[in-house]
Protein backbone atom coordinates (compact mmCIF):
# COMPACT_ATOMS: atom_id res chain seq x y z
CA UNK A 1 0.00 0.00 0.00
CA UNK A 2 1.82 3.50 -0.97
CA UNK A 3 1.93 5.89 1.80
CA UNK A 4 1.42 9.69 1.93
CA UNK A 5 3.86 11.28 4.27
CA UNK A 6 3.41 15.04 6.35
CA UNK A 7 5.81 16.67 7.73
CA UNK A 8 4.99 18.25 11.09
CA UNK A 9 6.61 21.19 11.95
CA UNK A 10 6.65 22.53 16.47
CA UNK A 11 6.51 25.65 16.71
CA UNK A 12 5.70 27.39 20.02
CA UNK A 13 5.66 23.44 21.56
CA UNK A 14 2.91 22.60 19.30
CA UNK A 15 1.94 21.51 15.75
CA UNK A 16 1.93 24.63 13.79
CA UNK A 17 -1.51 25.35 11.76
CA UNK A 18 -0.08 25.23 8.76
CA UNK A 19 1.29 21.98 9.40
CA UNK A 20 -1.91 20.49 10.47
CA UNK A 21 -3.91 22.30 7.27
CA UNK A 22 -1.14 20.16 4.47
CA UNK A 23 -2.37 16.77 7.02
CA UNK A 24 -5.69 17.71 6.24
CA UNK A 25 -5.62 17.90 2.69
CA UNK A 26 -3.37 14.98 2.56
CA UNK A 27 -5.75 12.90 4.72
CA UNK A 28 -8.37 13.82 2.17
CA UNK A 29 -6.47 12.33 -0.62
CA UNK A 30 -5.37 9.44 1.35
CA UNK A 31 -8.83 8.50 2.03
CA UNK A 32 -9.77 8.88 -1.42
CA UNK A 33 -6.79 7.56 -3.14
CA UNK A 34 -6.75 4.30 -0.35
CA UNK A 35 -3.59 5.26 0.50
CA UNK A 36 -1.65 5.11 4.04
CA UNK A 37 -1.29 8.78 6.04
CA UNK A 38 1.93 9.28 7.78
CA UNK A 39 3.45 12.08 9.68
CA UNK A 40 6.48 12.60 10.75
CA UNK A 41 8.25 14.98 13.92
CA UNK A 42 11.65 15.96 13.97
CA UNK A 43 12.29 17.33 17.91
CA UNK A 44 14.14 16.11 20.68
CA UNK A 45 10.99 15.55 21.91
CA UNK A 46 9.32 14.55 19.87
CA UNK A 47 7.21 11.34 21.30
CA UNK A 48 5.49 14.71 23.20
CA UNK A 49 3.49 15.88 20.17
CA UNK A 50 1.77 12.50 19.22
CA UNK A 51 -1.17 13.18 21.37
CA UNK A 52 -1.70 16.51 19.98
CA UNK A 53 -1.72 14.46 16.31
CA UNK A 54 -4.18 11.82 17.06
CA UNK A 55 -7.73 13.34 16.00
CA UNK A 56 -6.32 13.69 12.53
CA UNK A 57 -6.72 10.32 11.90
CA UNK A 58 -3.12 9.01 11.24
CA UNK A 59 -2.08 5.80 10.68
CA UNK A 60 1.51 6.25 11.40
CA UNK A 61 3.81 8.67 13.22
CA UNK A 62 7.19 8.31 12.19
CA UNK A 63 9.66 9.97 15.30
CA UNK A 64 13.05 11.27 15.19
CA UNK A 65 14.09 12.10 18.54
CA UNK A 66 17.38 13.83 19.37
CA UNK A 67 19.02 16.85 20.79
CA UNK A 68 20.81 17.80 18.24
CA UNK A 69 17.50 18.79 16.43
CA UNK A 70 16.29 21.95 19.29
CA UNK A 71 16.92 24.52 16.84
CA UNK A 72 16.58 24.35 12.93
CA UNK A 73 20.02 23.52 10.66
CA UNK A 74 19.87 22.03 7.64
CA UNK A 75 22.52 19.55 7.56
CA UNK A 76 20.79 17.45 10.64
CA UNK A 77 17.39 18.02 9.42
CA UNK A 78 17.94 16.83 5.94
CA UNK A 79 19.47 13.59 7.22
CA UNK A 80 16.46 12.79 9.85
CA UNK A 81 14.34 13.55 6.98
CA UNK A 82 15.94 11.52 5.10
CA UNK A 83 16.20 8.39 7.61
CA UNK A 84 12.20 9.01 7.66
CA UNK A 85 11.97 8.99 3.72
CA UNK A 86 13.46 5.66 3.64
CA UNK A 87 11.35 4.22 6.67
CA UNK A 88 7.89 5.50 5.35
CA UNK A 89 8.95 5.13 1.68
CA UNK A 90 6.24 8.01 1.02
CA UNK A 91 5.13 8.42 -3.10
CA UNK A 92 3.90 11.57 -1.87
CA UNK A 93 5.46 14.03 0.74
CA UNK A 94 3.86 16.85 2.33
CA UNK A 95 5.46 20.01 3.87
CA UNK A 96 4.15 23.35 5.23
CA UNK A 97 6.08 26.03 2.58
CA UNK A 98 8.01 27.75 5.58
CA UNK A 99 11.61 29.25 6.07
CA UNK A 100 12.56 25.81 7.15
CA UNK A 101 11.11 23.69 4.59
CA UNK A 102 12.63 25.90 1.86
CA UNK A 103 16.07 25.61 3.65
CA UNK A 104 16.39 21.63 3.13
CA UNK A 105 13.28 20.88 0.33
CA UNK A 106 15.77 21.04 -2.85
CA UNK A 107 18.37 19.12 -0.53
CA UNK A 108 16.35 16.57 0.13
CA UNK A 109 14.69 16.23 -3.59
CA UNK A 110 18.15 15.86 -4.75
CA UNK A 111 18.98 13.36 -2.10
CA UNK A 112 16.39 11.18 -2.17
CA UNK A 113 15.26 11.17 -6.06
CA UNK A 114 12.54 12.83 -6.17
CA UNK A 115 10.67 15.66 -7.80
CA UNK A 116 9.04 18.34 -6.37
CA UNK A 117 6.30 21.20 -6.54
CA UNK A 118 7.37 24.16 -4.47
CA UNK A 119 5.26 26.62 -2.56
CA UNK A 120 2.07 25.41 -4.10
CA UNK A 121 -1.81 27.01 -3.90
CA UNK A 122 -3.17 23.77 -4.31
CA UNK A 123 -2.95 20.29 -5.49
CA UNK A 124 -3.98 16.91 -6.26
CA UNK A 125 -2.62 13.50 -6.92
CA UNK A 126 -3.88 11.48 -9.41
CA UNK A 127 -2.21 9.49 -12.53
CA UNK A 128 0.63 12.42 -11.18
CA UNK A 129 0.71 14.26 -8.88
CA UNK A 130 -0.86 17.98 -10.22
CA UNK A 131 -0.08 21.73 -8.44
CA UNK A 132 -1.27 25.20 -8.69
CA UNK A 133 1.66 27.75 -8.13
CA UNK A 134 1.40 31.36 -8.20
CA UNK A 135 4.36 32.68 -9.95
CA UNK A 136 6.55 35.91 -11.21
CA UNK A 137 5.53 37.43 -7.74
CA UNK A 138 2.10 35.96 -7.86
CA UNK A 139 0.98 37.54 -11.07
CA UNK A 140 -0.08 34.49 -12.49
CA UNK A 141 -1.00 31.22 -11.17
CA UNK A 142 1.04 28.24 -13.32
CA UNK A 143 -0.31 24.48 -13.59
CA UNK A 144 2.27 22.15 -13.13
CA UNK A 145 2.57 18.39 -12.95
CA UNK A 146 5.25 16.07 -11.51
CA UNK A 147 5.86 13.02 -14.21
CA UNK A 148 6.81 10.71 -11.50
CA UNK A 149 6.38 9.61 -8.20
CA UNK A 150 7.68 9.80 -5.25
CA UNK A 151 6.81 13.73 -5.36
CA UNK A 152 7.73 16.19 -2.46
CA UNK A 153 5.00 19.02 -2.09
CA UNK A 154 5.33 22.19 -0.07
CA UNK A 155 2.29 24.15 0.33
CA UNK A 156 1.21 27.64 1.59
CA UNK A 157 -0.21 28.48 4.82
CA UNK A 158 -3.75 28.90 4.42
CA UNK A 159 -4.49 27.22 1.27
CA UNK A 160 -6.25 24.05 3.18
CA UNK A 161 -8.33 24.13 6.96
CA UNK A 162 -7.33 22.25 9.39
CA UNK A 163 -10.06 20.20 10.54
CA UNK A 164 -9.76 17.37 13.04
CA UNK A 165 -11.09 13.34 11.75
CA UNK A 166 -14.44 12.32 12.54
CA UNK A 167 -13.12 8.94 13.44
CA UNK A 168 -9.62 9.27 14.98
CA UNK A 169 -7.63 6.63 15.04
CA UNK A 170 -4.80 5.42 17.31
CA UNK A 171 -1.69 5.64 15.14
CA UNK A 172 1.40 3.23 14.81
CA UNK A 173 4.22 5.31 16.22
CA UNK A 174 7.71 4.75 14.73
CA UNK A 175 10.38 5.38 16.25
CA UNK A 176 13.04 5.87 13.17
CA UNK A 177 16.87 5.11 14.22
CA UNK A 178 19.53 8.48 14.23
CA UNK A 179 22.36 9.63 14.83
CA UNK A 180 24.10 12.52 13.98
CA UNK A 181 27.48 13.78 15.20
CA UNK A 182 27.99 17.28 15.77
CA UNK A 183 31.30 17.54 14.96
CA UNK A 184 30.60 16.77 10.98
CA UNK A 185 29.05 19.73 10.99
CA UNK A 186 30.45 21.70 8.38
CA UNK A 187 27.82 24.94 8.72
CA UNK A 188 27.27 25.37 12.54
CA UNK A 189 25.02 27.69 14.07
CA UNK A 190 26.67 30.44 16.37
CA UNK A 191 23.60 32.45 17.62
CA UNK A 192 20.08 33.03 16.77
CA UNK A 193 18.55 36.56 17.00
CA UNK A 194 14.65 36.81 17.55
CA UNK A 195 13.51 39.78 17.38
CA UNK A 196 9.72 39.04 17.79
CA UNK A 197 9.16 37.47 20.81
CA UNK A 198 5.60 36.46 21.97
CA UNK A 199 4.39 37.37 19.06
CA UNK A 200 1.86 35.40 17.39
CA UNK A 201 2.99 34.17 14.51
CA UNK A 202 2.43 36.06 11.01
CA UNK A 203 1.14 32.71 8.93
CA UNK A 204 -0.25 31.10 11.68
CA UNK A 205 -2.43 34.73 12.28
CA UNK A 206 -6.01 34.83 11.88
CA UNK A 207 -5.78 39.12 11.82
CA UNK A 208 -2.63 40.88 10.68
CA UNK A 209 -2.18 45.04 10.62
CA UNK A 210 0.92 45.32 8.14
CA UNK A 211 3.18 48.44 8.29
CA UNK A 212 4.73 50.11 5.33
CA UNK A 213 6.87 53.08 4.57
CA UNK A 214 3.84 55.81 5.26
CA UNK A 215 4.60 54.03 9.37
CA UNK A 216 7.64 56.66 9.59
CA UNK A 217 8.31 56.62 13.39
CA UNK A 218 8.18 55.48 16.52
CA UNK A 219 5.34 56.66 16.85
CA UNK A 220 3.48 55.07 13.82
CA UNK A 221 4.86 52.00 14.91
CA UNK A 222 3.30 52.38 18.47
CA UNK A 223 0.03 52.65 16.55
CA UNK A 224 0.15 49.86 14.85
CA UNK A 225 1.11 47.84 17.43
CA UNK A 226 -1.73 48.97 19.60
CA UNK A 227 -4.22 48.76 16.68
CA UNK A 228 -2.91 44.99 16.52
CA UNK A 229 -3.02 44.01 20.07
CA UNK A 230 -6.74 45.20 20.06
CA UNK A 231 -7.47 42.74 17.41
CA UNK A 232 -5.38 40.17 18.70
CA UNK A 233 -3.38 40.78 15.60
CA UNK A 234 0.29 39.61 14.44
CA UNK A 235 2.07 42.53 13.12
CA UNK A 236 3.25 42.69 9.71
CA UNK A 237 5.68 44.53 7.90
CA UNK A 238 6.70 45.76 4.58
CA UNK A 239 10.04 45.22 3.11
CA UNK A 240 10.30 49.52 2.77
CA UNK A 241 9.02 49.77 6.78
CA UNK A 242 11.89 46.73 7.21
CA UNK A 243 14.33 48.63 5.56
CA UNK A 244 13.27 51.78 7.60
CA UNK A 245 14.72 50.15 10.75
CA UNK A 246 11.08 50.54 12.61
CA UNK A 247 9.98 46.58 12.26
CA UNK A 248 11.58 42.85 12.10
CA UNK A 249 12.74 41.57 9.38
CA UNK A 250 10.99 38.28 10.63
CA UNK A 251 7.61 40.43 9.50
CA UNK A 252 8.15 40.78 6.04
CA UNK A 253 5.34 40.09 3.95
CA UNK A 254 5.64 39.32 0.14
CA UNK A 255 7.74 37.61 -2.20
CA UNK A 256 10.70 37.67 -0.95
CA UNK A 257 9.39 37.55 2.77
CA UNK A 258 6.23 35.46 3.90
CA UNK A 259 3.16 34.48 2.32
CA UNK A 260 0.06 34.96 4.78
CA UNK A 261 -3.54 34.40 4.15
CA UNK A 262 -5.43 35.53 7.19
CA UNK A 263 -9.42 36.41 7.61
CA UNK A 264 -8.55 39.94 7.77
CA UNK A 265 -5.41 41.92 6.53
CA UNK A 266 -5.07 45.55 7.66
CA UNK A 267 -2.45 47.25 5.09
CA UNK A 268 -1.30 50.53 6.63
CA UNK A 269 0.19 53.20 4.40
CA UNK A 270 1.59 50.44 2.00
CA UNK A 271 1.51 51.21 -1.42
CA UNK A 272 0.84 47.97 -3.08
CA UNK A 273 3.74 47.12 -4.67
CA UNK A 274 3.13 43.36 -6.83
CA UNK A 275 6.27 41.97 -4.68
CA UNK A 276 4.10 42.69 -1.56
CA UNK A 277 1.30 42.26 -2.88
CA UNK A 278 2.40 38.43 -3.72
CA UNK A 279 2.71 38.13 -0.01
CA UNK A 280 -0.57 38.76 1.40
CA UNK A 281 -3.43 38.58 -1.59
CA UNK A 282 -4.89 35.64 -0.54
CA UNK A 283 -6.53 37.62 2.33
CA UNK A 284 -10.14 36.96 2.83
CA UNK A 285 -10.36 40.65 3.46
CA UNK A 286 -8.61 43.91 2.71
CA UNK A 287 -8.66 46.41 4.56
CA UNK A 288 -5.99 49.56 3.03
CA UNK A 289 -5.15 53.02 4.97
CA UNK A 290 -3.39 54.89 2.54
CA UNK A 291 -3.60 58.77 2.21
CA UNK A 292 -2.88 58.59 -2.15
CA UNK A 293 -5.93 57.53 -3.19
CA UNK A 294 -4.02 56.74 -6.47
CA UNK A 295 -2.30 54.03 -4.73
CA UNK A 296 -2.52 50.57 -5.85
CA UNK A 297 -3.18 48.43 -2.42
CA UNK A 298 -6.84 49.88 -3.47
CA UNK A 299 -7.18 47.87 -6.58
CA UNK A 300 -7.32 44.87 -4.33
CA UNK A 301 -8.51 45.90 -0.94
CA UNK A 302 -12.25 44.98 0.22
CA UNK A 303 -12.76 48.27 1.90
CA UNK A 304 -10.16 51.53 1.26
CA UNK A 305 -9.77 54.89 3.47
CA UNK A 306 -8.32 57.37 2.08
CA UNK A 307 -6.59 59.33 4.85
CA UNK A 308 -3.38 59.87 7.32
CA UNK A 309 -2.74 57.36 9.07
CA UNK A 310 -1.73 59.23 12.01
CA UNK A 311 -5.24 60.59 12.04
CA UNK A 312 -7.18 57.40 11.13
CA UNK A 313 -5.48 54.93 13.18
CA UNK A 314 -6.13 56.33 16.73
CA UNK A 315 -10.04 56.77 15.87
CA UNK A 316 -10.27 53.31 14.48
CA UNK A 317 -8.34 52.26 17.62
CA UNK A 318 -10.92 54.14 19.95
CA UNK A 319 -14.00 52.53 17.60
CA UNK A 320 -12.80 49.31 18.39
CA UNK A 321 -12.29 49.63 22.20
CA UNK A 322 -15.45 51.46 22.41
CA UNK A 323 -17.50 48.25 20.29
CA UNK A 324 -15.58 45.74 22.67
CA UNK A 325 -16.52 47.24 25.87
CA UNK A 326 -20.23 47.19 24.49
CA UNK A 327 -20.40 44.04 23.98
CA UNK B 1 38.80 33.83 -2.12
CA UNK B 2 37.28 32.35 -5.44
CA UNK B 3 33.81 33.16 -5.74
CA UNK B 4 31.39 32.24 -8.53
CA UNK B 5 27.82 33.13 -8.73
CA UNK B 6 25.30 31.26 -10.34
CA UNK B 7 23.01 33.72 -12.83
CA UNK B 8 19.45 33.63 -14.45
CA UNK B 9 18.25 35.62 -16.97
CA UNK B 10 14.55 36.41 -16.32
CA UNK B 11 11.83 38.17 -18.18
CA UNK B 12 11.17 41.80 -16.71
CA UNK B 13 8.17 40.18 -13.77
CA UNK B 14 6.79 43.66 -13.93
CA UNK B 15 5.78 44.12 -17.64
CA UNK B 16 2.58 43.66 -19.19
CA UNK B 17 1.62 40.27 -20.90
CA UNK B 18 -1.29 38.09 -22.06
CA UNK B 19 -2.41 34.56 -21.82
CA UNK B 20 -3.09 32.83 -25.11
CA UNK B 21 -3.85 29.43 -24.68
CA UNK B 22 -1.97 28.77 -21.17
CA UNK B 23 0.98 30.06 -22.91
CA UNK B 24 2.55 33.49 -21.55
CA UNK B 25 3.25 35.76 -23.95
CA UNK B 26 4.91 39.78 -23.04
CA UNK B 27 3.96 42.42 -25.34
CA UNK B 28 7.39 43.60 -25.27
CA UNK B 29 10.15 41.02 -24.86
CA UNK B 30 12.65 42.36 -22.04
CA UNK B 31 15.12 40.08 -20.52
CA UNK B 32 16.95 41.27 -16.51
CA UNK B 33 19.31 39.67 -14.25
CA UNK B 34 16.94 37.95 -11.80
CA UNK B 35 16.97 40.66 -8.69
CA UNK B 36 18.38 38.33 -6.36
CA UNK B 37 21.16 37.02 -8.52
CA UNK B 38 22.19 40.61 -8.71
CA UNK B 39 22.55 40.58 -4.88
CA UNK B 40 24.27 37.30 -5.11
CA UNK B 41 26.83 39.40 -7.40
CA UNK B 42 27.01 42.24 -4.81
CA UNK B 43 27.55 40.02 -1.85
CA UNK B 44 30.57 38.25 -4.11
CA UNK B 45 32.20 41.46 -4.88
CA UNK B 46 31.58 43.52 -1.76
CA UNK B 47 33.55 40.44 -0.68
CA UNK B 48 36.59 40.11 -2.17
CA UNK B 49 36.52 43.84 -2.42
CA UNK B 50 37.01 43.46 1.33
CA UNK B 51 39.15 40.36 1.07
CA UNK B 52 40.54 40.16 -1.88
CA UNK B 53 40.11 37.25 -5.36
CA UNK B 54 37.75 37.18 -7.87
CA UNK B 55 34.03 36.86 -8.93
CA UNK B 56 32.88 34.98 -11.71
CA UNK B 57 29.60 33.82 -13.10
CA UNK B 58 27.98 31.28 -15.21
CA UNK B 59 24.45 31.50 -16.51
CA UNK B 60 22.73 28.41 -18.44
CA UNK B 61 20.59 29.80 -21.54
CA UNK B 62 20.30 30.80 -25.63
CA UNK B 63 22.22 33.48 -26.73
CA UNK B 64 20.53 36.49 -25.66
CA UNK B 65 22.00 35.52 -22.09
CA UNK B 66 24.96 37.00 -23.14
CA UNK B 67 23.40 40.61 -22.25
CA UNK B 68 22.87 39.62 -18.91
CA UNK B 69 26.60 38.03 -18.34
CA UNK B 70 28.36 41.78 -19.77
CA UNK B 71 25.85 42.94 -16.74
CA UNK B 72 27.50 41.45 -14.24
CA UNK B 73 30.87 41.99 -15.77
CA UNK B 74 29.70 45.35 -15.48
CA UNK B 75 29.12 45.17 -12.01
CA UNK B 76 32.64 44.36 -11.70
CA UNK B 77 33.00 40.23 -12.05
CA UNK B 78 36.04 39.44 -13.64
CA UNK B 79 34.66 36.62 -15.92
CA UNK B 80 31.69 34.96 -17.06
CA UNK B 81 30.73 31.22 -18.37
CA UNK B 82 27.69 31.02 -20.51
CA UNK B 83 26.12 27.31 -21.18
CA UNK B 84 24.44 27.59 -24.14
CA UNK B 85 20.76 25.58 -24.18
CA UNK B 86 17.47 26.21 -24.17
CA UNK B 87 16.59 25.65 -20.99
CA UNK B 88 12.94 27.08 -21.26
CA UNK B 89 11.41 23.71 -20.73
CA UNK B 90 13.52 22.84 -17.71
CA UNK B 91 12.89 22.36 -14.09
CA UNK B 92 15.06 23.88 -10.58
CA UNK B 93 16.52 20.00 -10.60
CA UNK B 94 17.71 20.25 -14.77
CA UNK B 95 19.38 23.64 -13.83
CA UNK B 96 21.58 22.24 -10.87
CA UNK B 97 22.32 19.24 -12.68
CA UNK B 98 23.84 20.81 -15.56
CA UNK B 99 25.53 23.58 -12.97
CA UNK B 100 26.57 20.73 -10.94
CA UNK B 101 28.42 19.29 -13.85
CA UNK B 102 29.97 22.46 -14.69
CA UNK B 103 31.62 22.91 -11.34
CA UNK B 104 32.75 19.18 -11.01
CA UNK B 105 35.24 20.83 -13.31
CA UNK B 106 35.96 23.77 -10.92
CA UNK B 107 37.15 24.89 -7.79
CA UNK B 108 35.75 27.61 -6.05
CA UNK B 109 35.76 28.71 -2.25
CA UNK B 110 32.41 29.51 -2.48
CA UNK B 111 29.14 29.15 -4.74
CA UNK B 112 26.36 31.83 -4.58
CA UNK B 113 23.08 31.13 -6.11
CA UNK B 114 20.03 33.31 -5.70
CA UNK B 115 17.23 32.57 -2.73
CA UNK B 116 14.86 31.84 -5.99
CA UNK B 117 14.40 32.90 -9.74
CA UNK B 118 11.61 35.66 -9.73
CA UNK B 119 9.48 34.48 -12.38
CA UNK B 120 9.25 30.56 -10.98
CA UNK B 121 9.59 31.58 -7.58
CA UNK B 122 10.99 28.11 -6.91
CA UNK B 123 14.02 28.52 -4.59
CA UNK B 124 15.24 25.09 -5.64
CA UNK B 125 18.38 24.95 -7.46
CA UNK B 126 20.79 26.55 -4.77
CA UNK B 127 19.82 23.44 -2.21
CA UNK B 128 20.08 20.55 -4.94
CA UNK B 129 23.44 22.10 -6.25
CA UNK B 130 24.75 21.74 -2.71
CA UNK B 131 23.06 18.62 -2.79
CA UNK B 132 24.57 17.34 -6.32
CA UNK B 133 28.55 18.75 -4.88
CA UNK B 134 28.30 17.25 -1.29
CA UNK B 135 28.60 21.00 -0.09
CA UNK B 136 27.62 22.74 3.04
CA UNK B 137 25.22 25.40 2.44
CA UNK B 138 23.33 28.21 3.83
CA UNK B 139 19.89 29.72 2.23
CA UNK B 140 18.30 33.05 2.34
CA UNK B 141 21.52 34.57 3.39
CA UNK B 142 20.69 38.67 4.30
CA UNK B 143 24.26 38.94 5.27
CA UNK B 144 27.62 38.01 4.54
CA UNK B 145 31.25 38.05 6.29
CA UNK B 146 34.39 36.44 5.83
CA UNK B 147 36.79 35.48 9.02
CA UNK B 148 39.16 32.75 9.50
CA UNK B 149 38.74 31.04 6.62
CA UNK B 150 34.99 30.29 6.59
CA UNK B 151 31.56 32.69 6.01
CA UNK B 152 29.99 34.01 8.88
CA UNK B 153 26.64 33.98 7.27
CA UNK B 154 23.31 35.71 8.54
CA UNK B 155 20.16 33.60 7.17
CA UNK B 156 16.63 35.09 7.59
CA UNK B 157 14.47 31.93 9.28
CA UNK B 158 11.21 31.92 10.15
CA UNK B 159 11.48 33.23 13.73
CA UNK B 160 14.65 35.03 13.36
CA UNK B 161 17.96 36.00 12.13
CA UNK B 162 20.53 32.87 11.95
CA UNK B 163 24.05 33.78 12.50
CA UNK B 164 25.72 30.65 10.74
CA UNK B 165 29.77 29.57 10.21
CA UNK B 166 30.18 27.64 7.02
CA UNK B 167 33.15 25.96 6.32
CA UNK B 168 35.02 26.28 2.95
CA UNK B 169 34.13 25.15 -0.10
CA UNK B 170 30.21 25.93 0.76
CA UNK B 171 27.35 27.54 -1.01
CA UNK B 172 25.20 30.22 0.26
CA UNK B 173 21.82 31.27 -2.02
CA UNK B 174 21.13 35.16 -1.42
CA UNK B 175 17.82 37.21 -0.52
CA UNK B 176 17.73 40.45 -1.95
CA UNK B 177 17.57 41.62 1.43
CA UNK B 178 21.11 41.39 1.87
CA UNK B 179 21.87 44.83 -0.03
CA UNK B 180 20.96 47.24 -2.85
CA UNK B 181 22.84 45.88 -5.82
CA UNK B 182 25.13 48.41 -7.66
CA UNK B 183 24.26 50.21 -11.23
CA UNK B 184 26.95 49.44 -13.45
CA UNK B 185 28.93 52.40 -14.40
CA UNK B 186 30.20 53.94 -18.10
CA UNK B 187 33.57 52.27 -17.03
CA UNK B 188 32.20 49.06 -15.85
CA UNK B 189 30.13 49.07 -18.86
CA UNK B 190 33.16 49.83 -20.95
CA UNK B 191 35.95 47.01 -19.54
CA UNK B 192 32.98 44.41 -19.23
CA UNK B 193 33.14 44.30 -23.19
CA UNK B 194 37.19 43.24 -22.95
CA UNK B 195 35.91 41.04 -20.32
CA UNK B 196 36.26 36.92 -21.48
CA UNK B 197 32.91 35.05 -21.72
CA UNK B 198 33.72 31.54 -22.21
CA UNK B 199 30.92 29.53 -24.20
CA UNK B 200 30.00 25.73 -22.89
CA UNK B 201 27.63 23.25 -24.69
CA UNK B 202 25.67 20.30 -22.73
CA UNK B 203 28.26 18.20 -24.29
CA UNK B 204 31.46 19.88 -23.43
CA UNK B 205 29.91 19.02 -19.67
CA UNK B 206 29.44 15.36 -21.07
CA UNK B 207 25.57 15.73 -20.14
CA UNK B 208 23.08 13.11 -21.85
CA UNK B 209 19.55 14.22 -22.54
CA UNK B 210 18.37 11.33 -20.04
CA UNK B 211 20.10 13.75 -17.24
CA UNK B 212 18.43 16.66 -18.68
CA UNK B 213 15.02 15.36 -18.68
CA UNK B 214 12.40 17.58 -16.06
CA UNK B 215 10.52 15.61 -13.92
CA UNK B 216 8.31 18.29 -13.29
CA UNK B 217 6.22 20.64 -16.12
CA UNK B 218 4.25 23.98 -16.47
CA UNK B 219 1.17 21.99 -18.13
CA UNK B 220 -0.38 26.14 -18.75
CA UNK B 221 -0.88 29.62 -17.03
CA UNK B 222 -3.66 31.19 -15.64
CA UNK B 223 -4.66 34.70 -14.84
CA UNK B 224 -5.17 34.99 -11.14
CA UNK B 225 -8.89 35.18 -10.67
CA UNK B 226 -9.31 39.10 -9.59
CA UNK B 227 -10.41 40.10 -6.75
CA UNK B 228 -13.85 41.33 -5.96
CA UNK B 229 -13.28 45.65 -6.70
CA UNK B 230 -13.91 46.85 -3.43
CA UNK B 231 -15.25 49.95 -1.89
CA UNK B 232 -13.14 53.41 -0.64
CA UNK B 233 -14.47 55.09 2.01
CA UNK B 234 -13.35 59.27 1.61
CA UNK B 235 -15.03 61.91 4.01
CA UNK B 236 -14.85 62.90 7.76
CA UNK B 237 -12.40 60.60 9.10
CA UNK B 238 -14.41 59.65 12.52
CA UNK B 239 -17.28 59.15 9.71
CA UNK B 240 -15.46 56.53 7.57
CA UNK B 241 -13.64 54.90 10.54
CA UNK B 242 -17.30 54.10 12.08
CA UNK B 243 -18.34 53.29 8.53
CA UNK B 244 -15.00 50.88 8.12
CA UNK B 245 -15.79 49.20 11.90
CA UNK B 246 -19.73 48.52 10.85
CA UNK B 247 -18.85 47.34 7.16
CA UNK B 248 -16.15 44.83 8.98
CA UNK B 249 -18.62 43.70 11.64
CA UNK B 250 -21.81 43.66 9.39
CA UNK B 251 -20.79 42.53 5.69
CA UNK B 252 -17.55 40.70 5.77
CA UNK B 253 -18.31 39.59 9.86
CA UNK B 254 -14.88 39.09 10.39
CA UNK B 255 -14.53 41.39 13.69
C1 LIG C 1 12.82 40.87 -6.00
C2 LIG C 1 12.06 41.77 -5.07
C3 LIG C 1 11.44 41.23 -3.96
C4 LIG C 1 10.73 42.04 -3.07
N1 LIG C 1 10.12 41.45 -2.00
C5 LIG C 1 9.35 42.22 -1.19
C6 LIG C 1 8.65 41.64 -0.08
O1 LIG C 1 8.75 40.44 0.21
N2 LIG C 1 7.85 42.44 0.66
C7 LIG C 1 7.71 43.78 0.41
O2 LIG C 1 6.93 44.45 1.11
N3 LIG C 1 8.39 44.35 -0.61
C8 LIG C 1 9.20 43.62 -1.40
N4 LIG C 1 9.88 44.22 -2.42
C9 LIG C 1 9.88 45.71 -2.49
C10 LIG C 1 8.64 46.26 -3.18
O3 LIG C 1 8.89 46.34 -4.57
C11 LIG C 1 8.31 47.68 -2.66
O4 LIG C 1 9.45 48.49 -2.77
C12 LIG C 1 7.84 47.72 -1.20
O5 LIG C 1 6.84 46.75 -0.99
C13 LIG C 1 7.31 49.10 -0.88
O6 LIG C 1 6.88 49.17 0.46
P1 LIG C 1 5.77 50.24 0.91
O7 LIG C 1 4.51 50.00 0.21
O8 LIG C 1 5.76 50.21 2.40
O9 LIG C 1 6.45 51.64 0.51
P2 LIG C 1 6.03 52.67 -0.60
O10 LIG C 1 5.88 52.02 -1.91
O11 LIG C 1 6.97 53.80 -0.48
O12 LIG C 1 4.58 53.13 -0.14
C14 LIG C 1 4.33 53.90 1.00
C15 LIG C 1 2.85 54.26 0.97
O13 LIG C 1 2.50 54.91 2.18
C16 LIG C 1 1.58 55.96 1.88
N5 LIG C 1 1.69 56.94 2.97
C17 LIG C 1 2.74 57.76 3.26
N6 LIG C 1 2.48 58.48 4.34
C18 LIG C 1 1.23 58.14 4.75
C19 LIG C 1 0.41 58.56 5.83
N7 LIG C 1 0.81 59.47 6.73
N8 LIG C 1 -0.81 58.00 5.95
C20 LIG C 1 -1.24 57.08 5.07
N9 LIG C 1 -0.49 56.64 4.04
C21 LIG C 1 0.73 57.16 3.88
C22 LIG C 1 2.00 56.47 0.54
O14 LIG C 1 0.90 57.09 -0.13
C23 LIG C 1 2.47 55.19 -0.17
O15 LIG C 1 1.41 54.60 -0.90
C24 LIG C 1 10.64 43.44 -3.30
C25 LIG C 1 11.27 43.99 -4.42
C26 LIG C 1 11.99 43.18 -5.29
C27 LIG C 1 12.66 43.79 -6.47
N1 LIG D 1 19.45 29.25 -16.15
C1 LIG D 1 20.18 29.46 -15.05
N2 LIG D 1 21.51 29.73 -15.14
C2 LIG D 1 22.26 29.96 -14.03
N3 LIG D 1 21.75 29.94 -12.78
C3 LIG D 1 20.44 29.68 -12.63
C4 LIG D 1 19.59 29.42 -13.74
N4 LIG D 1 18.34 29.18 -13.26
C5 LIG D 1 18.40 29.30 -11.92
N5 LIG D 1 19.66 29.61 -11.53
C6 LIG D 1 20.12 29.87 -10.14
O1 LIG D 1 19.26 29.24 -9.22
C7 LIG D 1 18.61 30.20 -8.39
C8 LIG D 1 17.25 29.73 -7.96
O2 LIG D 1 16.45 29.37 -9.06
P1 LIG D 1 15.02 28.63 -8.89
O3 LIG D 1 15.28 27.31 -8.26
O4 LIG D 1 14.50 28.51 -10.28
O5 LIG D 1 14.19 29.54 -8.04
C9 LIG D 1 18.67 31.49 -9.18
O6 LIG D 1 18.60 32.61 -8.33
C10 LIG D 1 20.05 31.36 -9.85
O7 LIG D 1 21.09 31.69 -8.96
Amino acid sequence: MNTYLCHILIQQDRPTRSSLEVLTRTRELARRDGTRLAACVLHPEAERFVEALKPYGIDQIYLVQHPVLSQHLNAPVLAALEAVFQAAQPTLMAFPSTEATKDVLGALAARVGAAVLPDVAAFDTGASVTATRPVMAARVLADAEASEYPVLVSIRAGTYNAQPDETPTEPEIVQVPFTFDPDTLRATLREVLTGTTGQVDLSEADVIVAAGRGVRDEAGKQLVETLARELGAAVGASRAAIEAGLFPASLQIGQTGKVVSPTLYIAVGISGAIQHVAGMAGSKVIVAINKDPDAPIFNIATYGIVGDLYQILPLLIEEIRRIKAGS
Amino acid sequence: MNLCVCIKQVPDIQAPFRIVEGRLQFDVERHVLNAYDASAVEGALQLVEQHGGTVEVVAIGPASVAETIRKALAMGAARGYHIEADASGWDSATVATVLAAFFQERRYDAIFTGKQAQDTDAGLTGTMLAELLGLPYVSNAVGLAYEADRLVVTRQGDAGREIIELTLPGLVTISNDMNDPRIPSIRGIMQARRKPIERLTLSDLGLTPEQLRPRTHVTGYRPIPPRTPGRKLEGEPAEVVRELVRLLREEARVL
